[in-house]
């Protein structure tokens, strides 16, 4: 049986009237009417502005949206027949829409995105998220420059994050990625970045995409192809992120996007190529890091609860996944009342470490590995919360380092348990 | 001799308009200066290309210091091109080949060499004196902005001889009439009735857009200027019926459409900003530029036509477009900054072209098949180069190339006493760029011209007719329908430097064969669903629809 094309015919007829470009910005959307038309008409002042010489093209790619979405999209072209008053642009601006085959999945949203860019040749591209409704034109600039203008590989973004935002980030995903690739980038699972033709082909040209990996982890994989296949990277700060409702976000989806991506690479390389030593910076346009500490409504004890439950309720599963001293450890910790319970960075960065090694060496169903972290990751989070309650930026900051540094100074702990013992 | 054939009083809009400097076509004396007598020995040249009218630049006794644009004697020919008998020998010739012939006619300012302009200096009581504008300041008109932005530091002179201040758009030694008074509007249509009772078919009125001067204004497209030139066209209307006035007025659609009035104005204008849009869509392989000027190109009276041209005698003028769109010019057609003079670009159109043919047929198919009059800058029919190292403009005015032989065929005299150098690179030089050898082969670009001026004027359609653009979704494609009661002819252009597929909504006339009109070769009927081109790079066609 023929493979279906993730190119629908509409999809490749758009295509075709679009021709070669040399910058393409991909939108995956679903259901997003609330929020993309803000962020395609920002995508659009942006290359104007900006890029107003190069050739580019707006490419929605939709899982099926059944409100306005694509239509908000398409109404952002700029054409003979369609014109912005406030905007003199050079050229034509193609902003298409079109439904890619499949399910809904981010992973399949990229791969169509980079199957357009290979077939118009495009040059520098970037991915922006439907739901960044506070994008500014601004940041067109900000991530494509570096790949147009000064030929780096990824651009992914800086943000200035409330320091109670962003946690699975500054706890987990960037320590870890630090650790093991040796680059200090900040955001491994971006929402939005750019990169160049290149690295869209060389991350297209990967067996994934029939795979699981290939539908919900692609963002995170292209990251990771990018630091170890030696292209060049670049960060660019783009100013506040959005919050997101932590409540209403799905933690274990989220794990599974990331973390699982993570643990599922270290498979692809390795794991003695992993940098031995001290993590090197990334080039980057702006400040690395900035962190806002207006106040927020958490919902400390939730987490301190899913905590304590979890690490109860897996008991078996956590003893099949972790080392028996690091398992006495969190029983210890769990015992301990609200206010003086804390995940030590110590203790989470071998419990991070344990878990990816069991995912190698899959004791039990993969998946369920990613699950399991679920619990002991709110405790982590809720430790953040605590300890950073009354802290101004730099003081976060410091103690994300400080987290960092111990990712780093238990590689070895890692090498330990991965193909050895618990 | 007035023109024999059948008295269209619309024949300029079938018109095949050629552009050409007496000076710069052919010497038949030898003293190396274009004379009449050679261009009348080139209107076999001429007619066989297909040109049906001419428009001479200046052929005024001049002190040439602006290429013969500062006149120093309305009523006569400059010597080096011969005498007034020269000229009606030629007019003549030139109509008994069904030719029309246009003059230069350059109504705001003489040079300063003129007489009128030496009496009107020579006190502040001479009965001339206000035959100019005078001025005890220089601040007057302050709303005027500066043409020539290259040489002149102001629009006003001062002039030792009288003492005083005299208003000046162009160069300091081209002083402006005044239009406000009556003398001077009086001489000046006799003037025009003297070359008309003479038998030329027209005028092309020079920098038309500044004879009046009003302050708290830009100086430009007055009413009392638009009065004025109505005046003269009633009277030649009424004396001289059929004749042809065109205004060269370098200004946007809006303020063009002025100078057509109620079809009581002029008869053709040019359309200035449609020109470098046409280079810049080829450039972006964007159809936009093209189509938004025509879009904001206001309608016209049924009587009037608008001229279209790729390149003239000046350089290709970047006043009507954004400083975004000005700066994009400069770097893709003008890199080397010797190439920039005033705001524009002073190349000729197939080095603007890089010497491409495909593209050099693509903008000529453009320019004969969109709505207007076209006109074709002399030498640009067999791809002249040209020598920007000349100065000012003069390196777009230089000898036409006839042959490969001495002085490229243009003069017997000694080539140093030519009245520019002949190009003499391996790319443009005449022995690589010649019309004899051009005439030999039927691929050259000369015998290509002449054949796709033939197709132009096999209807009536590309002068007369409507035009309807189509908007494929590909953008690189500019595709449009002209229609003249039922004849009705599609036009696809692929701007781009690559091979494109063009999907066309052409619903509305299904049931038509598409016949295309170079080969006159069938395409497939036109169907209910999108009609399927693909085309090479730079590629246009032009199909006849026919029901069958």
């Amino acid at each position: 049986m023929a493979e279906e094309s993730i190119l629908t015919d509409d999809f490749l007829r758009e295509l075709i009237n679009v021709g070669e470009v040399d910058i393409l910005i991909g939108v995956p959307t679903y259901n997003d009417a609330a929020t993309v038309g803000q962020v395609v008409q920002a995508v659009r002042a942006g290359l104007v502005e900006y890029f107003p010489r190069e050739r580019a093209v707006i490419v929605n790619v939709d899982g099926g949206s059944r409100d306005a979405t694509r239509d908000l999209v398409r109404a952002a072209s700029i054409s003979d027949l369609q014109r912005v008053s406030d905007l003199h642009a050079l050229r034509t601006l193609h902003s298409i829409s079109a439904r890619y085959a499949g399910d809904p999945a981010p992973g399949t949203a990229l791969h169509a995105i980079l199957t357009a860019a290979d077939l118009l040749r495009a040059h520098a591209c970037a991915v922006i998220s439907p739901s960044s409704a506070n994008i500014q034109p601004e940041w067109i600039n900000q991530l494509l420059r570096p790949v147009c203008r000064e030929n780096a590989d990824l651009v992914t973004p800086v943000y200035c994050r409330n320091k109670f935002d962003g946690l699975l980030v500054r706890n987990l995903l960037y320590p870890m990625t630090r650790a093991l690739y040796g680059r200090r980038l900040r955001e491994p699972h971006p929402a939005e970045f750019a990169f160049s033709g290149r690295l869209g082909n060389h991350l297209l040209a990967q067996d994934i995409w029939s795979q699981e990996i290939g539908q919900i982890g692609a963002e995170t994989y292209l990251v990771i192809q990018a630091v170890t296949g030696g292209f060049r990277l670049a960060q660019s700060f783009l100013g506040p992120k959005l919050r997101i409702d932590q409540a209403a976000a799905d933690l274990v989806k989220a794990l599974r996007q990331s973390v699982g991506v993570l643990f599922w690479a270290l498979q692809q390389h390795p794991l003695a190529s992993a940098t031995n030593g001290e993590s090197q910076p990334i080039p980057t346009n702006g400040p690395e890091h900035q962190v806002s500490v207006e106040p927020v409504r958490v919902n400390r004890k939730r987490l301190y609860q899913g905590f304590t439950h979890g690490v109860a309720e897996l008991e078996p599963v956590l003893s099949s996944i972790l080392s028996a001293r690091t398992l006495a450890e969190l029983r210890r910790a769990a015992t301990l009342a609200e206010d003086d319970f804390r995940y030590s960075d110590e203790l989470w960065a071998s419990t991070v470490y344990e878990f990816a090694a069991s995912y190698h060496k899959a004791v039990i169903s993969r998946d369920h590995i990613v699950q399991a972290l679920a619990p002991l990751y709110r405790g982590r989070a809720y430790t953040f919360l605590v300890e950073n309650r009354d802290a101004k930026g730099e003081e976060v900051e410091a103690n994300v380092e400080a987290l960092c540094q111990t990712f780093e100074r238990l590689r070895p702990h890692l090498l330990e348990v991965w193909d050895g013992g618990k | 001799m007035v023109l024999a054939s059948p008295q269209d009083t619309l024949w300029y809009k079938d018109a095949i308009i050629y552009q050409v400097h007496v000076r710069a076509f052919y010497d038949s004396n030898g003293d190396g200066i274009g004379d009449f007598l050679g261009l009348s020995q080139k209107l076999d040249y001429l007619q066989q290309l297909g040109v049906t009218a001419l428009w001479l630049m200046p052929i005024f006794p001049s002190p040439m210091r602006d290429d013969g644009y500062d006149i120093a004697d309305y009523y006569s020919v400059h010597p080096a091109y011969g005498n007034l008998d020269d000229f009606k020998a030629f007019l003549a010739a030139a109509h008994q080949r069904d030719i029309r012939v246009i003059i230069e006619m350059v109504l705001n300012h003489t040079s300063n060499q003129h007489p009128w302009f030496q009496e009107s200096r020579g006190s502040r009581d001479n009965p001339r004196r206000n035959w100019y504008v005078w001025s005890e300041t220089d601040t007057r008109y302050r709303g005027a902005r500066i043409i020539f932005l290259d040489t002149e530091l102001s629009n006003w002179a001062w002039d030792p001889v009288s003492k005083e201040y005299y208003w000046h758009r162009f160069f300091s030694h081209q002083p402006d009439l005044n239009y406000d008074n009556p003398a001077v509007r009086e001489e000046i249509w006799k003037v025009m009735k003297f070359w008309l009772e003479m038998g030329v078919d027209g005028f092309r009125l020079d920098a038309v857009p500044y004879l009046v001067e009003r302050e708290a204004t830009n100086c430009e497209n007055l009413p009392e200027t638009h009065a004025i030139l109505k005046e003269f066209r009633a009277r030649i209307d009424k004396e001289f019926p059929g004749r042809m006035l065109l205004a060269e007025a370098n200004q946007w659609p809006a303020d063009l459409r002025q100078y057509f009035g109620d079809g009581d104005e002029f008869h053709m204008a040019f359309h200035f900003p449609l020109m470098p849009r046409m280079f810049m869509g080829l450039k972006l392989e964007d159809r936009k530029p093209i189509t938004e000027i025509l879009q904001q190109t206001p309608a016209i009276p049924e009587s009037c036509q608008w001229c279209l041209f790729l390149r003239n005698h000046d350089e290709l003028t970047l006043e009507m477009v954004t400083d975004a769109e000005r700066d994009y010019m400069y770097d893709e057609y003008a890199k080397d900054k010797g190439m920039r003079l005033n705001l524009g670009i002073r190349r000729r159109l197939a080095p603007l072209l890089d010497n491409d043919r495909r593209r050099i047929e693509l903008m000529n198919g453009m320019l004969l098949s969109l709505p207007g009059t076209p006109i074709i800058y002399y030498g640009d029919e067999i791809g002249m180069g040209d020598n920007i190292n000349l100065g000012d403009r003069n390196g777009v005015r230089t000898p036409m190339q006839w042959n490969g032989g001495w002085n490229g065929g243009f003069s017997a005299a000694d080539p140093e006493t030519l009245y520019s150098p002949l190009l003499l690179n391996p790319v443009y030089g005449f022995q690589a760029v010649n019309a004899l050898s051009q005439a030999r082969f039927d691929h050259s670009l000369l015998s290509w011209m002449k054949h796709i001026i033939k197709v132009r004027k096999s209807t009536p359609v590309f002068g007369r007719g409507s035009i309807e653009f189509l908007y494929p979704a590909n953008h690189r494609v500019l595709a449009y329908m002209r229609q003249l009661g039922k004849e009705t002819v599609l036009v696809v252009n692929n701007v781009s430097s690559s091979a494109q597929a063009v999907e066309l909504d052409l619903r509305r006339y299904k049931g038509n064969i598409l016949i295309e009109m170079f080969g006159r070769n069938i395409f497939p009927r036109i169907g209910d669903l999108p009609y399927l081109l693909t085309m090479g790079p730079y590629q246009f066609y032009w199909f006849r629809l026919r029901r069958v």
